[in-house]
């Protein structure tokens, strides 16, 4: 059944597209081979055993004389060649569950992955092409593969050593399991996660030239497979971002997170302003503008592959007694000012509550993926934590061409785990906004808040009260309309055996690995039963939620259905604790009693301006 | 109770300015925290509120990004002293505050005093370098006779460094000497119209520091406060006649900035 969309994709190794179909299903080998990779995922040593002879000598001679400008490329086309190798695939117990007597939508899938399950054993596609020599000799498409355990110990431990120094000829930095790079359309580089762009500009040369060669006959360069990486590519605007990774992640998955580094990047600067400064001048070096901003770039990265939220693009908030969650969102709607737009508390790095402004509510909502951006820009920006934070910030799904001004304070120095975010349309608003602080600061002093924020704390999975469950992630979709604002989702700690950095990345690569079958383009699946090595995972999707869990490798079919039905009761239980249930809004269209407090009485069209502009 | 709490409004605001990776975090955080770290690239600005005696002062420390460029003439906005920051190390970075940031300085106070503080001396001068915390404020200011005979062979070049390597211990070469501020600082006189003669004069408002050693620190900014009280007292004599501050001030102020006035 995978045959058809293998010979249509033959001819070429690399994923093309028409432009105007970006989004089309993308039927092509390139998807295919995604899917067979994965399904050695568990055990991704066992393709090195296979012994493969990939020609590649050809290759390089071609390259090696390739510069980073296209018209070279043009006289020598790209082949692409694909070979079919036999490998020995251990056998990889995955099975779809076949029926399920608690559930009402199981059916479906479970042919379809049967089949696919047959065609990995069979063998194994290996895609080499010109220019993929040319990266590897600049060391991305390395053959030694890089463990993401390792990776995950060795590479994010020592925080503070600057990746920007890495020697990139030297083997450590071809180890790295994901590289991301961001050029620009003229080829220069503008940002890479590891190494300086600096020292990489002949590889982002031949990565613009490989867009370019694409482009220049109406089609879009998508993403590059070779045997051990996945190369994704990005076109946004005057940007080009490129991925280039052995994490085993799908090439949807992936693009999501270049996407994120985009938006990042367009949270900084805003869409208007970066297509303004490229039409201007094409060869604009946009590391002007984006110096300094590494950290909050590397630091972005770091998130997506240690926190689940941008995967399942929902927002983890902190449980809490609906109670105390309802009384500081009340603090909140209390200290506003005119052209307040979003007051957001939170702790440890997780959401305590969001109250927003009530015009701001109706005509849009708030993405996940904006919250992650500041969650992010926060975690990135604290150095410095006496004082009280102003800056431009773009919520670039909200709208990608205005700015807001984000007032950032931690309201419990020395500690600055508890933080406040204000989100004004008003540049000068800061002594206002910080008045509103002020307030926010007294009321919870009042309520004695803080204490009680600093005792709630994430929940461990044994208080579900069911055994064999080791982990979940639980994503609800059935929320009401009046607080369909904002997707979140519940999980919780991370405890024995996924204590440490490299079983912690273990299993949210097992759970990355459900997610892109479960999201797969070319065949969705709505349950999985997978039976790793070390653990079993179920993830199930429904109209009204997406699940994954985690058991010990013994439990049974039978026994982890009964467990799930378990859970969802306990969650449905514990709702009002483990998400914010109906957020709060207000009004900062001034209101006789409370614009007074506000210090500036004499504005009573000041909402209007403020965001009928942004709108 | 809560009139208690209530902000303290700030009488004076100081700001500071500079490129990126000069220290104006690490400035701060030494003269506030008494401590030297490594901070993160700052994000827009960040406001404290120093006591001073009687009075508040606000201090902003601005992002030296480029990026943020365009929010720095609202940070600047009746600012009664701004504080434009270098790294001795680094020709540009004093070269920049000439080309990007004096601009910015159009919305302070039509009375805004300015210093000109190169920092990092510790790289360059072994003074400095060993000046601790402590006796940084002993430190006078006399050390501008010897920079004086510090090697001044590169400062002719006016190629911008790498980023300059912090090799503890190790002397760098001093790209930028006391003349070249002082010479900065008559240039800032003149770009606001003030007679040098009137003003503060370029040897007292041109200070060299080291946030890593304390070297100056302390004189820097008790100095600076010092010279803004004036500026305070003013400002709330004004306050006891008309109860609307700011706003009218700061259009007084920008409008006023041919006006050679001093007080």
């Amino acid at each position: 059944m995978e045959r058809d969309n293998h010979q249509e994709g033959e001819a070429q190794g690399v994923k093309i597209c028409d432009p105007p179909s970006e989004s089309n299903p993308p039927e092509t080998l390139a998807t295919s081979l995604s899917l067979l990779g994965n399904h050695m995922f568990p055990e991704p040593v066992v393709r090195k055993d296979s012994t493969t002879v990939v020609k590649e000598e050809p290759v390089d001679l071609h390259l090696s004389a390739v510069p980073a400008q296209e018209q070279n490329l043009d006289a020598e086309p790209i082949s692409t060649q694909i070979k079919m190798l036999e490998t020995d695939t251990a056998e990889n117990q995955e099975q779809e569950c076949p029926n399920n007597e608690s559930t009402d939508t199981v059916d479906r899938g479970t042919e379809d992955a049967a089949g696919d399950n047959d065609q990995s054993d069979s063998g194994e596609f290996v895609v080499t092409m010109l220019a993929k020599a040319k990266l590897e000799e600049q060391g991305i498409g390395v053959k030694g593969r890089s463990s993401p355990l390792l990776e995950a110990g060795t590479q994010e431990s020592p925080a503070f050593v600057s990746h920007r120094d890495e020697d990139v000829t030297a083997e450590s930095w071809r180890q790295h399991r994901k590289h991301v790079f961001v050029l620009s359309e003229a080829g220069k580089p503008i940002y890479s996660r590891y190494g300086s762009e600096e020292a990489l500009s002949s590889t982002m040369g031949v990565m613009m030239a490989l867009v370019s060669f694409v482009q220049s006959s109406d089609n879009i360069i998508r993403s590059v497979y070779s045997e051990e990486h996945t190369v994704v590519f990005l076109q946004k605007g005057p940007l080009v971002l490129v991925c280039v990774s052995s994490s085993q992640q799908s090439e949807q998955q992936l693009r999501g997170e270049l996407l994120y580094v985009y938006y990042q990047i367009i949270s900084m600067l805003t869409q208007a302003s970066i297509s303004r400064i490229f039409e201007h001048k094409k060869n604009y070096d946009l590391r002007r503008l984006l110096a300094g901003s590494e950290k909050i770039l590397d630091g972005l990265l770091n998130l997506v592959d240690s926190d689940p939220s941008f995967l399942l693009v929902a927002i983890h908030c902190l449980p809490l007694a609906s109670s105390l969650r309802d009384s500081l969102s009340q603090i909140l709607q209390k200290a506003i000012t005119p052209n307040l737009v979003f007051s957001i508390l939170i702790a440890k790095n997780q959401l305590l509550t969001i109250v927003q402004e009530k015009t701001v509510i109706e005509d849009t909502r708030l993405e996940p993926a904006d919250v992650h951006l500041l969650l992010n820009l926060i975690g990135a920006s604290s150095a410095f934590q006496a004082g009280e934070i102003w800056t431009p910030i773009c919520l670039p799904l909200f709208n990608p061409d205005c700015y807001f001004y984000a007032y950032i304070s931690y309201l419990d120095p020395p500690e600055c785990t508890v933080c406040l975010l204000l989100l004004s349309t008003d540049k000068e608003a800061f002594y206002a906004v910080a008045e509103c602080k002020r307030k926010i600061e007294e009321a919870m002093v009042a309520q004695n808040s803080l204490s009680l924020i600093a005792k709630a704390q994430s929940y461990s999975v044994s208080q579900v009260g069911v055994s064999d469950l080791r982990h979940f992630m639980y994503k609800p979709f059935d929320v009401p309309d009046n607080y369909r604002q904002l997707s979140q989702f519940t999980s919780p700690e991370m405890e024995a055996p996924y204590s440490s950095e490299e079983e912690k990345m273990r299993l949210l690569d097992l759970y990355r690995y459900m997610h892109s079958r479960i999201h797969s383009t070319s065949r969705p699946l709505k349950l999985i039963y997978h039976v790793a090595e070390r653990e079993t995972l179920l993830a199930w999707v429904t109209s009204k939620f997406e699940l994954y869990t985690c058991f010990s490798p013994l439990v049974t079919k039978a026994c982890a259905i009964t467990a799930i039905t378990k859970l969802l009761r306990w969650i449905k239980k514990e709702e009002d604790r483990l998400f914010i249930r109906y957020p709060p809004k207000y009004s900062t269209t001034p209101n006789p009693s409370k614009s007074s407090r506000g210090g500036k009485s004499d504005q009573p069209d000041s909402t209007d301006n403020g965001f009928l502009s942004l709108l | 109770m809560p009139e208690v709490s209530k902000m303290k409004k700030p009488d004076v605001k100081v700001v500071l300015l500079g490129d990126m990776n000069v220290g104006k975090t690490s400035l701060l955080h030494r003269y506030t925290e008494r401590k030297f770290k490594d901070t993160i690239s700052t994000v827009g600005g960040a406001f404290f509120l120093k006591q001073w005696g009687p009075y508040n002062i606000s201090i902003w420390d601005t992002a030296g990004r480029e990026q943020f460029h365009g929010l720095g003439s609202m940070y600047c906005r009746g600012a009664a002293a701004v504080i434009l920051t270098y790294d001795v190390t680094n020709w540009q970075s004093l070269a920049e505050l000439e080309e990007r940031f004096l601009s910015l300085t159009d919305t302070a106070n039509h009375d805004c005093i300015y210093a000109v503080v190169g920092n990092k001396a510790d790289l360059t001068d072994p003074k400095a370098h060993l000046s601790q915390d402590l006796d940084g404020v002993s430190q006078d200011q006399t050390e501008c006779e010897e920079d004086r005979t510090e090697p001044q062979v590169l400062s002719a070049c006016p190629t911008p460094p790498a980023s300059p390597a912090s090799l503890s211990g190790m002397i760098l070469h001093k790209q930028v000497t006391h003349e070249d501020a002082l010479a900065l600082y008559g240039r800032i006189l003149r770009y606001k119209g003030l007679e040098e003669k009137s003003s503060l004069p370029a040897e007292k408002m041109c200070f060299e520091t080291s946030a890593k050693t304390g070297y100056n620190v302390d004189t820097l900014f008790e100095t600076l406060f010092d010279l803004v009280l004036p500026s305070i007292l003013r400002k709330r004599n004004e306050n006891q006649e008309s109860p609307t501050v700011d706003l009218e001030e700061c259009r007084v102020a920008s409008g006023k900035r041919t006006k050679s006035t001093c007080c």
